[in-house]
């Protein structure tokens, strides 16, 4: 309060507003005190968690003298007990914060007698199945959740649990192979995208539009970077279309959702279908790489065998660089200020790359240490400067 | 319906869910025919996997599977042999269910057994030293669940106090 009665005093004192207007406006917030306040909700959100990771610690230490029917009647007891207290705490809930530390207690138990179960009975099943039941049977209490955090929570587990769920119903049982990491690397991040469209689209699931937005930008900039990595190094060229196909289906539903968008206009729809459609040619390896270097990292001397447009290490980045610039350009047309600016930056920080990809022999000398933090200083003022320009010409675009 | 009934469903639902789950294990375990089979650790590195142990299961048979990510089937009784998983032989009386996977080891979701952590490292060595035998019910329809692990034919539990 007191940060904002001295920015009222300094309104006053600028003319911007009157004393009468000064004195109602901090009567108005005196009286209206904010629901709750942050950091007391983050603790004791926080505090619930710890707590519930002690249940699941307690529970993994698997104590073999307490007979199975006694671990089961008191994890049993437990959650009816927290039930109880939701449930009573609910009339509260848009005050107290006791409703929202309950529920995550209750949502983290759940999830710890999923364990418990698992060691009583020595169940062998996969963790993404017990995330996805965990997910699926607390759905509909997740929706009653008001805290971010909470959503939050519930929205990795699930993306999680379904994710590696998918790619494991497709293909085989990976237990003992990661052939199908890329394959839910390239899902993730759709998935996320075609549930966040459908959040936007149903007011019950406005509250995990978030979270799933926040998921969406981190599963592509993970998706981009390993392919990238994967591809200039001659790397990803084993595929199973099988792998792929829940890719492909939600991409394909991800785009009728990005045509059927009426906030998006015709040059948002365009930028976003192109990024997307080259984010799976960069998984398709068929198409667009040979699976040849042109340039070392760390060796001192290039594979110059290879001719510059054919090579892998030279398509992989400015197929990222691709991507990052149409998803900038909508970015900045649509307003995402802070997407624009990391997007941005992440271009400017793949051209750095691709130097000392290209230069990495001249680099390891002094003149070429000297040229390098010469272009990583041009491109950092580049950045600054040009991403303001860019941004306007992304808005003007749309004229 | 109102939002508190709502509510009243979403707290209720998810102890039904895990409550019949709970119950479904438990039928599974205590009907169905017992079966002891001899275990072994198929990387004697790395048996322990946090606080259970990780072996695989000797069928007798061996070369198990001849082929890699397909849906296999164990039949018991009367003879052992290892077939297709849709094409289990009408006279085979006892069958478990699983699959071969990519390392060609087959698989029945029995490969897992929980262990308390002051517990671990003995009950590893015992395993590792193929004193350990897993007892088994299984279904008509040739699911597995485990009843106990027995370490030289007693309960892992009488097994840990022994001085070897």
């Amino acid at each position: 309060m007191s940060i904002m009665a001295n920015k009222l005093q300094r309104w006053v004192q600028a003319g911007l507003i009157s004393p009468t207007q000064h004195e109602a406006i901090l009567a108005f917030e005196t009286s209206h005190p904010q629901r709750s306040n942050w950091w007391l909700y983050s603790l004791m959100i926080l505090g619930s968690a710890i707590i519930g990771l002690g249940v699941i610690s307690l529970i993994a230490s698997n104590w073999a003298d307490i007979p199975d029917t006694v671990k089961l009647a008191a994890n049993f007891t437990l959650l009816a007990l927290l039930a109880a207290g939701i449930y009573w705490q609910y009339p509260n809930q848009s005050q107290g914060v006791w409703f929202e530390v309950l529920v995550v207690g209750f949502m983290l138990l759940c999830l710890a007698s999923i364990g418990l179960i698992s060691q009583i009975f020595h169940s062998g099943g996969a963790w993404y199945h017990a995330l996805l039941f965990w997910a699926l049977i607390t759905a509909l209490l997740s929706l009653f959740a008001h805290s971010l955090f909470t959503r939050f929570f519930w929205v990795t587990l699930f993306l999680s649990g379904l994710v590696w769920s998918i790619v494991a119903g497709v293909g085989t049982h990976f237990r003992h192979t990661l052939d199908e990491f890329p394959a839910a690397l390239l899902l993730a991040p759709l998935l996320a995208a075609l549930l966040y469209q459908l959040a936007l689209r149903n007011k019950w699931l406005h509250g995990f539009a978030s979270s799933l937005f926040f998921w969406f930008q981190v599963g592509a900039v993970i998706a981009l970077v390993f392919a990238d990595i994967a591809r200039s190094g001659g790397e990803l060229l084993d595929y199973q279309a099988s792998r792929y196909l829940p890719a492909y289906i939600v991409a394909a539903l991800l785009a009728i959702g990005i045509l059927l968008q009426q906030q998006y206009r015709l040059t948002n729809k365009l930028l976003l279908l192109a990024a997307l459609a080259l984010l799976l040619l960069y998984y398709y390896p068929d198409l667009l790489f040979t699976g040849e270097q042109r340039y070392s990292l760390f060796d001192t001397y290039d594979h110059e065998t290879v001719s510059f447009w054919q090579a892998d290490d030279v398509r992989a980045p400015l197929l990222t660089l691709a991507i990052l610039f149409l998803y900038a350009i909508h970015a900045g047309n649509v307003g995402h200020q802070r997407t624009f600016n990391l997007v941005t930056f992440l271009i400017g920080a793949r051209f750095v790359i691709l130097y000392f990809q290209a230069m990495g022999g001249l680099a390891a000398t002094g003149v070429g240490l000297i040229i390098s933090g010469g272009l990583i200083m041009g491109i950092a003022w580049l950045w600054y400067k040009g991403r303001e320009r860019l941004r306007t010409w992304s808005k003007e675009l749309q004229a | 319906m109102n939002k508190r009934t709502l509510l009243a469903i979403a707290l209720t639902l998810p102890i039904l869910a895990l409550a019949a789950t709970a119950w479904m294990k438990s039928t599974q375990r205590s009907s169905g025919a017992e079966v002891a089979l001899p275990i072994e650790g198929f990387d004697p590195r790395d048996l322990l996997s946090g606080h259970y142990l990780i072996y695989q299961v000797d069928y007798g048979l061996e070369n198990l599977c001849a082929a890699t990510d397909v849906a296999t089937a164990v039949c018991l009784q009367p003879e052992r042999l290892a077939t297709p998983a849709d094409t289990v032989p009408a006279d085979c009386k006892l069958f478990i269910r699983g699959y071969c996977d990519s390392s060609a080891n087959f698989n029945a979701g029995i490969e897992r057994f929980y262990i308390p952590e002051e517990h671990a490292a003995i009950l590893e060595n015992k395993v590792r030293d193929k004193r350990g035998t897993l007892v088994l019910s299984v279904d008509p329809q040739g699911t597995a669940v485990i009843r106990d692990l027995l370490i030289d034919g007693q309960p892992w539990q009488e097994a840990v106090k022994a001085p070897n």
